[in-house]
């Protein structure tokens, strides 16, 4: 069926304007992170900047070293820019770190739910969807006096350890479906032919159920990388921190610059928001199979 | 055996804190005693203190307002949207899409900050954009007021918490078979009535589900309260996260208390987790 041109003129205005929703509100963050605090603040009603600079970013990328012309009187720096190089390295490693061991222990529990239909297994997904629920800031308090207690406070350690047990049931119900569209019939093939169970499963079902083990590492390294209030109440030594720690550190900071605020901010960002562009497909069907299909 | 590591995990970092936080609510749980070590018993003192405060009952309304507006937008939104993109014979929609997740992508703080920066008084581009076209003549403090600040915060995390929404309902159009819309069509139905009659039933089990998570994940909004307001001006966005983060993580580090506080939320969400269980296992079987 052909469309009437008034109704494609309507959906074009309308994808234009939901496009704009989508993207606009990250426009200011770039523009901010391009100009200098004089810059900003000399004139209240320009959108666009006037002397584009990249000094912002050398200035934070240096981890507080390099200076240039526009922050070389300046007396007082956020502690956010120094600490930033290393808290990105710190992110990485929780990241990568969560991302690898949920998409691990979620296969294994997930190819159980998919494959073995035991009313104890169906008890544990039950658990996995109610336990989606229950809010971080609940876990948090316990798990911060049981932190203290067994010395994992201010450490990476912690951090892993306690977002790997807010993830992993998300992990579970993201894999679930892609396991259970498997075929059974191939593992029982390869049992028939000599293979154990285990060995069916590394050999057959984890290749094959390859775009849900991206999708669920992608996720995860994601919400691992966006995560604010567990390395917040985890961590209070520097060394330990995380990004998102480290931009929260600028909110309380009264000297902050909103230029350099946004430039940090642009590089918190940037490696999320990349993957989320680069490895959609997987992101999109992961994030609908862990919703709907549970 | 191969559970054995999410078991764990669901007994130990899940399970068991919770019940731990209910044991802790009952105690005097303050920093000088997590030093020491010694939790004396303090019956229902905490609660006692937390329905007491003033505070606490205003964060429970703000909760209210906070979740009840948010969910709307983001239900009514998200909709709109998947709509828009449905139709692929508008070649745009594809960009559209490929945008889609750009906000979900965004680190909740730095959605925090961002908006933060938007809404600034004096260099915020909200204000520019608005001088700037003439619509005011001074520039409008949105964050110093209680009403407009509550509406900043809502909008930052509306925006982050759409895209999740929109894909949901995307996915669940794209599971309408298109016969349905041609019969319809056949039949003489308007627009509306194709939406009203076709696509709202067929739609209604997915809206169920993203009714009950976004309910629950509003409540425990945090990342963009402690980014934009912190709560403020005044008491103006107390929401029930950040009365737990300050009665526990803040002075006077009132661990007690702050175990009383998210006891009682977890409570009020774990009826809405109970329906959703319910509703997946539904689904599956």
């Amino acid at each position: 069926m052909r469309l009437s041109r008034t109704r494609r003129a309507l959906l074009i205005v309308a994808n234009l304007a939901a496009i704009a929703f989508l993207v606009l509100p990250l426009l200011p963050v770039v523009l901010g992170a391009l100009q200098s605090e004089k810059a900003i603040q000399s004139d209240l009603r320009s959108l666009l900047p006037r002397q584009p600079t990249l000094a912002n970013f050398e200035l934070i990328l240096s981890g507080g070293a390099l200076r240039g012309p526009i922050f070389d009187q300046v007396s007082y720096l956020p502690k956010s820019v120094e600490r930033f190089p290393a808290a990105f390295m710190n992110s990485v490693a929780v990241a990568a770190s969560v991302s690898l061991l949920t998409l691990v222990f979620g296969a294994f529990s997930a190819y159980t739910v998919a494959r073995l239909r035991l009313a104890w297994i169906r008890a544990l997904l039950s658990l996995s969807v109610a336990s989606r629920l229950v809010p971080l800031i609940v876990l948090m308090v316990p798990l911060y006096v049981l932190f203290r207690r067994y010395g994992l406070l201010n450490s990476l350690t912690g951090v892993v350890v306690a977002e790997i047990g807010f993830l992993l049931p998300y992990a579970v119900l993201i894999l679930v479906p892609y396991f259970a569209a498997l075929p059974a019939e191939l593992e029982d093939a390869a049992r028939i032919d000599g293979c154990t169970r285990f060995g069916a499963f590394l050999r057959i079902v984890l290749p094959l159920a390859t775009p849900g083990l991206a999708a669920c590492a992608t996720i995860m390294f994601i919400l691992s990388w966006h995560e604010l209030l567990i390395p917040l109440i985890v961590v209070s030594r520097p060394e330990a921190m995380t990004i998102p720690v480290v931009l929260a550190g600028l909110v309380s900071d009264y000297f902050v610059f909103f230029t350099l605020m946004m430039a940090i901010c642009l590089l918190g960002l940037l490696p999320t928001l990349l993957l989320v562009l680069l490895l959609q497909k997987y992101v999109v069907r992961g994030l609908v199979a862990g919703a709907l299909k549970g | 055996m191969l559970n054995l590591p999410s078991g764990l995990c669901l007994l130990l970092i899940l399970a068991w804190p919770v019940l731990y936080a209910g044991w802790l609510s009952l105690h005097d749980v303050s920093l000088r005693n997590l030093r020491t070590g010694e939790l004396p018993f303090a019956g229902l003192a905490n609660y006692a203190r937390l329905f007491g405060d003033e505070i606490f009952w205003l964060t429970l309304r703000n909760t209210c307002v906070f979740v009840g507006i948010s969910v709307a937008l983001e239900v009514v939104l998200a909709l709109a949207v998947a709509l828009v993109i449905d139709d692929d014979r508008v070649g745009l929609s594809r960009v559209t899409r490929v945008l889609l997740l750009v906000p979900w992508g965004v680190p909740p703080v730095v959605n925090g900050l961002l908006w933060a920066f938007i809404f600034n008084t004096q260099f915020g581009y909200l204000n520019r954009a608005l001088l700037a076209l003439g619509a005011i003549a001074e520039p409008i403090n949105w964050l110093g007021h209680p009403t407009r600040a509550m509406g900043a915060v809502i909008t930052a995390y509306v925006w982050r918490t759409t895209p999740f929404n929109i894909l949901l309902y995307h996915a669940g159009l794209r599971g309408i078979p298109r016969d349905y819309y041609e019969a319809a069509e056949v039949d003489g139905a308007s627009a509306w009535q194709r939406f009203r009659h076709v696509t709202l039933p067929l739609l209604r089990p997915i809206i169920a589900v993203s009714l009950i998570l976004r309910t629950t994940f509003g409540f425990m909004v945090f990342d963009e309260i402690f980014a934009i307001t912190q709560g403020g001006p005044g008491n103006a966005t107390w929401v029930a996260a950040w009365y737990t983060y300050r009665a526990a993580f803040q002075p006077p580090f009132n661990v007690g208390l702050g175990a009383a506080s998210a006891w009682v939320m977890a409570l009020v969400l774990a009826v809405a987790g109970i329906a959703y269980a319910r509703l997946i296992g539904r689904h599956v079987t």
